[in-house]
């Protein structure tokens, strides 16, 4: 019998995996192996289709918690400020700042000129009553980093701000200045029409308009004819939301999805047979790691190390993410000034493994296991389950660990389970975690190792999870560095700083670096001015956007 | 038969109330909550994310979080998601008619086909069309959905070019163009149905063929179709409406595999994601909906039952 909804509770999670299953058996699901019989004709017309694979749950962009969000939100809303290619900040509402000596006043000086959606003028006012509905008590915004930093903003005249700091922080403009600007006119409706009524309809600046938002199916984006920089070049942006990785495929085959970021790496190979579309990568800012929780054997340095050569990097790299993904060597984004780029990562040697781990007092036992004063080595490798490739990457990194004689335990868990309190992190086990942080358009990195960043409990916050049960050696010289760089407003200082830190964080291997995986997209040939880069969201340069034939 | 309607309905409403517990316990004792991703997130300081706990009331205690709930749902109020911040009921209700819209024609093809295929492999057993229909349903009961729809969008969108391969609309098309976007997911949805039904529909024909009313039917020589239309029929529907009545919930309920394949914005997606983000209020928005369905279907079976037999009598 059908028994649509809880029987498809369990089969919710299985399509994940059935779907990465046909992948992997190279089943051609909608490959082009078969030519498509009709390879539909290129679309000239005025209107892009655009998938999604997630929705945005709402469009307030101070509550929004997912990056799709910012992706819509990014043709929409704009920032005082906005990053280039080179993760350098532009003009985009404010034409020009500056900075007062010591760094703690910001004076912006805004565009003249520009309209919201809704035809009101865009002033100063709108500045002041964006930084006081995400500090609001009741507003509970999503984050309030940097904002939480000014004391007071000034308006001399409606096109002049300046905002007063408490304190010399250098990423303030990193968070602060690309931060949309919400019309004040209408974050004075009331804070439950502005949480709700705003999240479903967002009034920008920005060169696209939302006009309509069909949940789970579409949102309607519409040019923008009054837009400070020119009327933008395509008539209608329809972003599609296509849930299933399968679907997507065919409709990319089928025309009915034009341009995604949603294709995964294990599906590139079939998305460059499509006739009509090309496919583009670039950088990312996602580091995938093992976190070594700070217990038992793993307090060892020379331990972490020898994980750290015993783990296939460039193998995976190449053989199971086709190439795309970046190896890495520490927290900073190859691509970005702060990245060290003198620190080349360590070879996969299972011999300097076994070696350093001899030299730290570890004998196999009588069944091949690393013991250590009648201790067996014996770790928990935990990833995220859902994913079929992260499984098999899991499975190579254990099989490469069990050779040097580790008693390697593979383990999966929900999401929100491995994060909540009851994750693996909070166990006295020793564990592997295997995960991504996302970076922002800053180096500042004090939330992955700092000490202020260890949760006081598992419920407590904090990124600086490994090291909950016993804090690190280098512990109080990465607080001092980490510290240090966030205050930092001198570039060239702050670089140094921050390439010490990468040259600390690889000789103790707090963690095991292992790759920045790159953004993949597909898009139509025809398409000109489009320029996805690592450092924005998707419709960053959506008013560029246009067709040739 | 008024008073037995009055008293089930009754009867309901603490069993309503029982359920809704049991869901709110269920769903709290299900390890991590929705702040979990919150304590890990670079953006979210200690204090930011106790303010987030506040406005959501996850602060309380659970017992206050229930009795909170549950007051003001006696109002008609199941709050607001913690997700996107709009009522539960305003996003409940947007995706009703759109499950609607996908379902019902799904019920009613498995019920056209469920009888034709039944009847006939009863009435003709063990003859190749009846092998045919039972290895077909047993092929359709074993297919896994996201399969049989994958080969459906491969045929008919990207080789035959005839519907388009999901969504539940194409700009603002007619009824064809809308009718097109519902052949594949009805079908994939009717596939299982029908193959189940089918088995039960030719059983219970099968059933009726032994008893002694249509022997005699038969013995009086009425011809073998009036024979199986006037007499077996009837009979042998009344355990299949019984049935259909008892799974029509679950079809409203959403179907979370073929809305996910179909891009179709159903109650089935809205309650799995809704559980991957542990928006509590509107899983128990989704949770009381589907439990108020189940016991008002299981009411109209009985009702219905009664109705298609006369010997059976509520009292």
């Amino acid at each position: 019998m059908n028994r649509p909804i809880f029987a498809s509770l369990n089969r919710g999670a299985a399509i994940i995996l059935a779907a990465a299953l046909i992948a992997a058996c190279a089943v051609p699901a909608a490959s082009p192996a078969t030519q498509p019989p009709a390879a539909r004709p290129p679309s000239t017309s005025s209107s892009i289709i655009v998938a999604k694979v997630e929705e945005p749950e709402t469009l307030n962009p101070y509550i929004t918690q997912l990056v799709t969000s910012y992706d819509v939100l990014s043709g929409v809303m704009e920032g005082l400020m906005d990053f280039d290619t080179n993760q350098v900040l532009q003009p985009q509402l404010a034409e020009s700042y500056q900075v007062s000596e010591g760094g703690l006043t910001y004076t912006f000086k805004l565009r003249r000129g520009v309209k919201w959606h809704d035809g009101r003028p865009f002033t100063a006012a709108d500045v002041v009553a964006t930084w006081k509905i995400i500090m609001d008590e009741n507003f509970a915004a999503f984050s309030t980093l940097g904002w939480d930093k000014i004391t007071d903003i000034e308006t001399p005249d409606d096109y002049t701000v300046v905002m007063k700091t408490s304190e010399r922080y250098a990423p303030f403009m990193s968070y602060v200045a690309v931060t949309p600007i919400s019309p004040k006119h209408l974050i004075e409706k009331g804070l439950d029409w502005f949480k709700q009524e705003f999240g479903r309809k967002p009034i920008g600046t920005g060169p696209y308009k939302l006009t309509r938002w069909e949940t789970g199916q579409f949102i309607e984006l519409e040019k923008f004819t009054d837009y400070w920089g020119g009327a933008p070049k395509l008539d209608k942006v329809i972003i599609k939301i296509v849930p299933d990785d399968n679907t997507l495929m065919v409709q990319l085959t089928t025309g009915e999805v034009q341009l995604t970021d949603a294709v995964s790496a294990a599906r590139i190979a079939e998305a460059r047979k499509l006739p009509n579309s090309v496919v583009l990568t670039r950088d990312g800012l996602e580091w995938v790691h093992m976190d070594l929780k700070n217990i038992g054997f793993l307090m060892d340095k020379r331990v972490r190390q020898a994980l750290d050569y015993a783990t296939p990097k460039q193998q995976i790299v190449d053989r199971m993410l086709g190439g795309l993904a970046t190896i890495s060597i520490g927290d900073q984004a190859p691509g970005t000034p702060y990245f060290n780029p003198n620190i080349k990562p360590r070879p996969y040697d299972l011999a300097a493994a076994a070696r350093l781990l001899e030299e730290a007092g570890f004998k196999k036992n009588a069944q091949g296991i690393l013991e250590k004063d009648g201790q067996p080595f014996v770790i928990e490798h935990w990833i995220v389950a859902g994913d079929q490739l992260t499984k098999q990457i899991q499975q190579v990194i254990a099989a490469s660990w069990r050779q040097l004689g580790i008693d390697v335990q593979e383990r999966e868990e929900d999401i929100k389970t491995i994060w909540g309190p009851n994750g693996y992190q909070f166990t006295q086990a020793m564990t592997a975690g295997m995960y991504s942080w996302t970076n922002a358009n800053d180096p500042d990195n004090m939330f992955y190792w700092h000490s202020s960043q260890i949760p006081s409990d598992p419920t407590g916050t904090g990124g600086n999870l490994p090291a909950y049960f016993n804090k690190y050696e280098q512990q109080a010289k990465i607080d001092e560095l980490t510290a240090a760089g966030a205050a930092e407003i001198d570039p060239e200082k702050r670089k140094q700083i921050y390439w010490q830190i990468q040259e600390l964080l690889f000789e103790e291997t707090p963690v095991i670096f292992m790759y920045w995986p790159k953004r993949i997209y597909v898009a139509p040939k025809n398409l000109t001015g489009f320029n996805p880069n690592t450092f924005n969201f998707l419709l960053w340069d959506v008013e560029n956007w246009a067709f040739t034939n | 038969m008024r008073s037995y309607f009055v008293r089930r309905v009754l009867g309901a409403i603490p069993l309503l109330i029982g359920i809704s517990l049991v869901s709110f316990i269920f769903l709290h004792v299900m390890p991590g909550g929705p702040d979990a991703l919150l304590a890990r997130n670079s953006r979210m300081s200690a204090e930011q994310l106790a303010k987030v706990r506040r406005s959501l009331g996850l602060d309380q205690p659970l017992p206050v979080q229930y009795a909170r709930w549950f007051t003001n749902i006696l109002r008609g109020d199941f709050g607001l998601s913690f997700t996107q911040f709009r009522p539960v009921s305003q996003i409940i209700g947007e995706r009703i008619p759109h499950t609607l819209r996908l379902v019902i024609p799904a019920i009613v093809l498995s019920i056209a086909l469920a009888l034709v295929a039944g009847i006939a492999s009863a009435v003709w057993r063990y003859s190749l069309a009846d092998h045919i229909i039972s290895g077909l349903s047993f092929l359709g009961l074993a297919m896994p959905v996201f399969w049989f729809g994958l080969m459906l969008q491969l045929l008919f969108s990207v080789q035959l070019g005839w519907l388009p391969s999901a969504d539940m609309t194409s700009g603002d098309g007619g009824l064809v163009a809308s009718a097109k976007h519902l052949v594949m997911p009805v079908t994939t949805l009717a596939i299982g149905t029908v193959a189940g039904w089918s088995r039960y529909v030719r059983a219970s024909t099968l059933e009726v063929f032994r008893q002694d009313f249509v022997r005699t039917a038969r013995a009086k020589g009425l011809a073998e179709r009036l024979v199986i239309t006037r007499h077996a029929l009837r009979n042998a529907l009344i355990p299949f409406v019984t049935v259909v009545a008892m799974d029509i919930p679950f079809f409203l309920s959403g179907a979370v595999v073929t809305e996910t394949i179909f891009s179709w914005p159903g109650l089935g997606r809205l309650f799995f994601d809704a559980l991957r983000a542990r928006d509590y209020p509107v899983l128990m928005g989704l949770l009381v909906y589907a439990a108020i369905l189940i016991v008002v279907f299981n009411i109209i079976a009985d009702l219905l039952y009664a109705w298609l037999d006369p010997r059976i009598k509520y009292r």
